[in-house]
């Protein structure tokens, strides 16, 4: 092959991302936590299998949602890489990765709460929200709502949680009322 | 020893073994993207699935033991059509934007649907968007819309280095490869995944945008960052460096090598190497020369050096330059020294301390390794390599043979551009005593370089009148005779009397 | 004279009516744990597989697996610790029969868990209960927790020299994570991607050690099998098929849950047998008023649907595929003549494609392909080609990956398309619907031609 010279390289389509500076891990876990962790860790031969258990624990005490702080801080605790933590959060959909507001609704969107008048609901609960989309927090910071897949209360369809508390044969003017009670 | 049929062949296995190895090691070509045989297999991509006569579903060739009685078709219609579903499947979101690539010409994704022969997409929706242009680290750059999830650059970090830097995140079609938050990898090993990767979902910054595959030359040669002598493959166009990949070989690299070694050629494409021989003249300025007016005007330079007759050598310097290098010293009534660095940043995989990619062939040869400035009357010189400022200047040499124009210290009268590691051809001798074979890459470096040891044997021959200069197999064969390597096994193919020369 | 109703047969749902079921007390009361001490003093690990496998009674989760073939399948002689993964990721959409079990009698499942745990020598149970589940959570911690009061779990139970532990383990939002490797995955504090057996859990589970992985209601079921022996199971229900070696029949009862547009959803425990016709009609109270049935999948979301004429079929095992169905967990799902099966699909498919862990190729980008041309169809943009090209994409992602959510994802979606052309048909753009009704004249025109 003779000796071409190389062109001038061809300019990159998209620049790469600017590199995120990494998070300070929190301490974890805080002395709120430190036995109930303990005693979830003390029920398994290996460390990471209490990961999830700890991280809905986690969840719960900062403010509903886990952050790159928490995410390191937990990581740290079990023994595992961050990486691994994100790959276990972004895969089960109790977790949130963004802030989730102060209440967070759940509304089942399967095919018997679907049947049940379901889509119709998760709009009210959208509209309620102020919020574009189910799983971004509405603008004023107070609702995150969620589509989730079958909760498993289908005798009772259509079923939305409010933080956490099933609510069952939910009309619109029910989850209305449901998130109005909301402080 | 049990066996299993194969596209109707009679094929012996070890228990245990998988369907894809007892194939892959006879030659039939079952096709896969997840499956590295270093690695857990996941049987994820799906592209493997064989036909195994009388089971009803087609099964994942890497992860399906083989059985006494067990009859596999890898080309039946079963196994074609699960082979061409897979492959639609991992194009459906695919960007192909082959045309701007880089993995374009070596990409798996290019080759089997090449080779399948789907010109059309039946799809009629939008694909899924994900992330492009993620950094992984400092060098790499990732695609998540170019990604096939086959896990295997995070398998490589959970299995090979044991960091475990990257995870896959999200599920269904919004999975993704993510990496520590604290943006670094830890290993010394993170390109690995660049080759790993069977697609274009893993560039290396270094290499991203800078050739097409196809317009570049590849040549099986050796790493000489440091002793351990990783087989690699470089990868050069119109003169310059473009990229250095690992060659397996499993007694001494496996398929990999570290990033160090791998990004350790910037002097390789340096703007002021030597690219044609120099004389001083009267004056005390350089004057570019042939070989022929270089070997009179060293030879002279040599016959009148007082101070010193010996000749010191880069650590990685070949064998037969080594051998030259001796005959070359004797001549002069001196003797020929190394110099090697080492370095305090061993692992337990690849890198040692010993950086002198040829300091233990050196050793073997009864060469001394010189660690302060001491006098000598020739140097051969890599820069960046293993001669420090100090030593190559406070040598006060004549002669020398040097990489690059800045590298040349002003007691010398006459210097020889000397090839780099990527441009020399010969022989090294690794940490563990294994001889490998350094050939000079295809269109690397300036070209029309003479090899050192044959400009040595010619300025010995100069100095002295009985000594008639030895071709490479000659100096090879001296070699050889040498008692420390009695026992030592050298590569097939350097026979003697062949002669290679550098660059091309 | 009106025609008998098929008759409840309550075992499992003994209890479900009683105030305060769910405390010891009142189990206790009820029965419970009587058998786990038989179990424990008359019987040996190996007598009680063996009354599993004579009663014949198969795993409730969906896959139908003899239990007592299961059992018997843990290695004795070992040096590892050996578990029980009690299956409560109770996620299959339609079904809430485990919910109803771990809420109302909770100690009626730990005593399944806890005879099972003697028979395999077992000594440490999980029980992983999905997170959308915080009742079922609570009774059991409360059940564990009593029980370890009144000496039913711990070291030593009961003087016998037998000790084993129970815990719940919480998942956090996953269907996928029912599939029994999955479960183990989720298990060990990773993503829940099943995994390719063999080997097999009951060899190789959680943490790499011996695993059983029951459902809730299969091991729920054991108790009442050590009172009343296996042969008296096994006579209720439907018997094996005779003329098939392999049949296992469907013994004993289930519990059988009705969701949808149907007037009194719920669920029932009856010996198998009953038609789905008579479990919609007789107990769930038939279709809305002014409302008629369409289709039914006959348990979960993970089955073919049967459509309002095929439904005189029994609730088995057998019964089910013989129609092209399958029992599924046996909790119906009823559509009526309001929901439009392409909007129902495409339901279907986005549940798939949310839930596909995201590692096998087919499951992966497949799932979200179908429901994305579902999309199309419900823009009434779709095409004679889309149908096709949806039966091409059946073939490429059924029985080509490592766990069934792709077979399942399949199933429904296929027999809706065949069953429910027209509507797909009623959805295309104009141009199509009218290839469409010239290629259906064209068709008849040959048929008459023919004939």
């Amino acid at each position: 092959m003779s000796a071409t010279p190389p062109r001038a390289p061809a300019a990159a389509p998209k620049d790469v991302e600017a590199r995120q500076p990494a998070p300070t891990p929190v301490a974890f876990p805080p002395a709120a936590l430190k036995d109930e962790c303990e005693a979830i860790l003390s029920r398994y031969p290996t460390r990471q299998a209490a990961l999830i258990p700890i991280l809905l624990l986690a969840q719960g005490h900062y403010d509903n949602w886990v952050s790159p702080e928490v995410e390191a801080g937990v990581a740290e605790y079990i023994g595992v890489s961050d990486s691994h933590v994100r790959g276990v959060l972004s895969f089960y959909s109790m977790f949130n990765l963004k802030p989730a507001g102060k209440h967070e609704v759940w509304v089942c969107r399967t095919l018997t709460c679907w049947l049940r008048g379901a889509a119709k609901l998760r709009d009210t609960a959208l509209e309620k929200a102020q919020a574009e989309r189910a799983g971004v927090v509405g603008e004023d910071g107070k609702f995150l709502v969620k589509n989730m897949e079958c909760l498993g209360l289908c005798e009772v369809a259509p079923a939305v949680f409010v933080d956490g508390v099933a609510h069952t044969n939910v009309t619109n003017e029910k989850l209305v009322e449901l998130m109005d009670a909301c402080e | 020893m049990p066996t299993i049929k194969i596209n109707g062949r009679d094929l012996e296995y070890e228990p245990g073994e998988t369907v894809i190895q007892v194939a892959h090691r006879n030659g039939i070509d079952v096709a896969h993207y997840c499956y590295h045989p270093s690695m857990s297999p996941e049987g994820n991509c799906r592209i493997c699935m064989v036909e195994v006569e009388g089971w009803p579903k087609p099964v994942v060739s890497c992860k399906q033991l083989c059985g006494e009685n067990m009859a596999v078709q890898t080309e039946s219609e079963l196994a074609q059509s699960a082979r061409a579903g897979t492959m639609e499947m991992l194009l459906v979101n695919h960007p192909l934007d082959c045309p701007i690539c880089d993995q374009a010409g070596e990409c798996h994704l290019q080759e089997y649907s090449y080779e399948l022969g789907h010109g059309e997409s039946r799809s009629t929706t939008p694909k899924t968007h994900l992330p492009k242009n993620v950094p992984f680290g400092e060098e790499i750059v990732y695609d998540a819309e170019r990604c096939i999830k086959c896990t295997l650059c995070v398998r490589f970090c959970n299995e090979i280095t044991k960091t475990g830097e990257l995870a896959m995140a999200n599920r269904s079609d919004n999975e993704q490869v993510v990496m520590t938050s604290k943006g670094e990898f830890t290993t010394n090993y993170s390109m690995n995944i660049v080759d790993l990767c069977p697609v274009g979902a893993l560039t290396s910054r270094d290499f991203r945008f800078k050739s097409r595959l196809w317009f570049m030359d590849f040549t099986p040669s050796l790493c000489t960052g440091c002793a351990r002598g990783c087989n690699v493959t470089i990868g050069g166009r119109g003169g310059r460096f473009m990229r250095m990949e690992p060659r397996e070989n499993q007694d001494v690299n496996q398929w990999w090598m570290c990033d160090p070694g791998r990004l350790g050629y910037g002097h390789v494409n340096s703007e002021t190497r030597l690219a044609t021989p120099a004389v001083r003249d009267a004056n005390g300025q350089w004057q570019p020369a042939t070989f022929e007016q270089a070997i009179v005007a060293a030879s002279a330079a040599l016959k009148d050096a007082r101070e010193s007759h010996d000749v010191l050598l880069d650590g990685g310097a070949t064998l037969e330059e080594l051998e030259a290098a001796r005959a070359l010293a004797s001549a002069m009534g001196g003797q020929a020294r190394f110099a090697a660095a080492t370095g305090d940043d061993a692992d337990e995989f690849l890198i040692v301390n010993e950086k002198g990619a040829n300091a233990k062939g050196a050793e073997m040869l009864g060469l001394e390794r010189q660690a302060d400035a001491a006098p000598a009357a020739v140097l051969v010189v890599e820069r960046d390599g293993n001669v420090p400022a100090a030593l190559r200047d406070g040598a006060g040499a004549v002669v020398a043979f040097v990489t690059d124009a800045t590298n040349v210290p002003d007691s010398v009268r006459v210097a020889f551009p000397y090839g780099s590691w990527a441009e020399r051809s010969g022989l090294l001798v690794n940490v563990d005593g294994r001889v490998q074979e350094l050939r000079a890459a295809r269109q690397v470096g300036p070209g029309n370089l003479s090899p050192a040891f044959a400009l040595m044997e010619e300025l010995t021959g100069e100095l002295d009148g009985n000594h008639v200069p030895r071709d490479r197999g000659e100096l090879v064969a001296a070699v050889k005779n040498e008692k420390a390597f009695a026992e030592v096994a050298f590569p097939a193919g350097v026979a003697a009397g062949q002669t290679v020369g550098a660059g091309s | 004279m009106a025609k008998k109703r098929y008759p409840e047969t309550k075992i499992l749902s003994k209890n479900f009516d009683k105030e305060n079921s769910w405390t010891f007390d009142v189990a206790r009361e009820n029965g419970a744990y009587t058998m786990f001490e038989k179990a424990l003093k008359e019987m040996t690990p190996d007598q009680v597989i063996e009354e599993v496998k004579t009663s014949r009674l198969r795993g409730r989760g969906g896959a139908g697996f003899p239990t007592g073939v299961k059992w018997s399948f843990v290695p004795k002689d070992v040096d590892k610790p050996k578990y029980l993964a009690l299956n409560a990721d109770e996620s299959e959409p339609g079904t809430f029969k485990d919910r109803w079990l771990m809420e109302l009698d909770p100690h009626m499942v730990l005593e399944g868990c806890l005879i099972c745990a003697y028979a395999t020598g077992l000594s440490t149970i999980y029980i992983y209960v999905r997170g959308e589940y915080p009742l079922s959570q609570e009774r059991l911690w409360g059940a564990i927790r009593e029980a370890e009061e009144k000496g039913f779990l711990g070291e030593n139970i009961q003087g016998s020299g037998f000790s084993c532990n129970a815990y719940v383990h919480t998942g956090a939002g996953a269907y996928i994570c029912g599939e029994e490797t999955g479960l183990l995955e989720s298990l060990e504090g990773k993503r829940g991607h099943p995994r390719i057996k063999p080997p097999f859990p009951a060899v190789e589970g959680a943490f790499g050690c011996p695993t059983v992985i029951n459902n809730v209601e299969t091991l729920a079921h054991v108790p009442w099998i050590i009172e009343h022996g296996g042969e008296a199971f096994a006579k209720q229900g439907i018997a094996p098929d005779p003329d098939n070696p392999r049949s296992n029949g469907s013994t004993g009862t289930k519990l059988f849950g009705v969701s949808g547009d149907i007037k009194t959803p719920g669920c029932w425990e009856f010996e198998f047998g009953i038609t789905v016709k008579e479990l919609l009609y007789d107990y769930a109270g038939g279709p809305l008023d002014g409302r008629e049935i369409k289709a039914v999948i006959p348990g979960g979301l993970s089955m073919p649907v049967l459509t309002a004429d095929e439904l005189d079929v029994p609730m088995g095992f057998d019964d089910l595929v013989k129609v092209g169905s399958g029992l599924g967990t046996a909790c119906a799902i009823v559509m009526d003549d309001t929901c439009c099966m392409v909007e129902a699909s495409e339901n279907i498919a986005h549940f798939f494609a949310d839930e596909s862990c995201g590692q096998c190729t087919p499951c992966r980008e497949g799932c979200h392909w179908m429901e994305k041309i579902f999309k199309k169809f419900n823009a009434n943009q779709g095409t004679r080609s889309d149908l096709d090209l949806l039966e091409g994409l059946f073939v490429n992602i059924e029985g080509r990956t490592i766990c069934a959510l792709a077979d399942a994802a399949v199933w429904p979606l296929r027999s809706i398309i065949r069953k429910f052309r027209h509507e797909f048909v009623a959805k295309m753009t104009p141009e199509e619907q009218a290839a469409e009704k010239e290629a259906q004249a064209e068709k008849a025109r040959e048929t008459a031609g023919v004939s």
